[in-house]
């Protein structure tokens, strides 16, 4: 009776450690950090024959959220379009000078403005934002639609 | 000392696990909260040409119809919407023709795909980009769906049209 007070039952953990780590790596595989970049609260636009375009990570891309109001987001954070826009295009033309040396102020950027326009936006506002990216030698554009209605 | 030894052999190590269980719990408990798929978003990629300053647009227009120059030289077919209040389509412009009066619907955009093919394959070389003038009120939404009929449209070379910029009808 003494004995088997002392003898403890303890379950087996391992065959659970294991489980546990297989959910770990897949939450971590699948975890996306570029999402981060979007505003999820935006309705994009709905055109069924829309297809995501892979660029395979080459190309440099800055995400604009613009809101109903045209209000930019950037990882959350409200900003001002013309001042972002400037900085952005000053920073992509370092780097585009870091790497061809053959670049001059003034030629064409190349990194893509992915604009991510609510579907309510106005073309006024929306214009004033493709016109800013356009004045600072940004020319290739991405406009982000969905295939279909999201539910939420 | 051989006794000690085969004393040593029978002690088994055991590694506490519940530790290790805990700390891993704690991850995945942190990458189910925060887990939230990235939406499965398609896109149309458009090259725009450099602003260049409109002071009439009517003269532009016919420039651009007539002569084909216009905008950064390029030769354009130029599409205007109109708006209503809501922001939907109300009319739509190829050049200086009526196409329809009324909403963007399956229908008149089928209208457009038309005129547009009939505009690329019969006076092929005559455009190489299209500017979409639209009222300030339309919404995005509107104008994505003429844009998704402009980027289906075939070049004279044979490529899709990825040339299409943008202007503002003036209120």
């Amino acid at each position: 009776m003494s004995a088997s007070m002392h003898d403890g039952a303890e379950p087996n953990l391992t065959p659970m450690l294991d489980m546990v780590f297989q959910l770990v790596t897949f939450f971590m595989l699948v975890i996306n950090f570029k999402g981060a970049a979007m505003d999820l609260s935006l309705k994009l636009p709905v055109l069924g024959s829309a297809r995501p375009l892979d660029t395979k990570g080459k190309e440099d891309v800055i995400v604009l959220n613009i809101d109903q109001e045209g209000h930019l987001n950037v990882y959350g954070k409200q900003q001002d379009v013309r001042q972002y826009i400037t900085k952005e295009a000053r920073l992509s033309a370092m780097n585009a000078t870091s790497r061809n040396a053959a670049f001059k102020s003034g030629d064409e950027l190349p990194t893509m403005v992915v604009v991510r326009a609510d579907k309510a936006t106005p073309f006024k506002l929306l214009n004033e934002v493709i016109d800013t990216c356009r004045k600072n030698n940004f020319r290739k554009f991405s406009l982000k639609v969905v295939n279909r209605e999201e539910r939420r | 000392m051989r006794r000690k030894r085969k004393k040593r052999d029978s002690e088994s190590v055991e590694l506490n696990l519940a530790a290790m269980l805990d700390m891993a719990f704690q991850l995945l408990t942190f990458f189910i909260l925060t887990f939230r798929p990235a939406p499965i978003e398609g896109q149309l990629v458009l090259q725009l040409p450099p602003p260049l300053p409109v002071t009439d647009v009517e003269t532009q227009q016919q420039e651009q119809t007539g002569s084909g120059g216009g905008e950064a030289g390029l030769k354009s077919l130029i599409i205007t919407v109109d708006a209503d209040s809501g922001g939907n389509v109300s009319s739509l412009k190829v050049g200086f023709g009526m196409l329809f009066k009324g909403p963007a619907n399956e229908s008149n955009l089928h209208k457009l795909d038309q005129r547009l093919r009939d505009a690329f394959t019969l006076y092929a070389g005559s455009f190489e980009q299209v500017l979409i003038r639209a009222a300030p009120a339309l919404h995005y939404g509107e104008l994505m769906r003429i844009v998704d009929v402009c980027m289906q449209q075939k070049l004279a070379d044979g490529t899709n049209l990825q040339k299409v910029s943008f202007a503002e009808l003036a209120e």
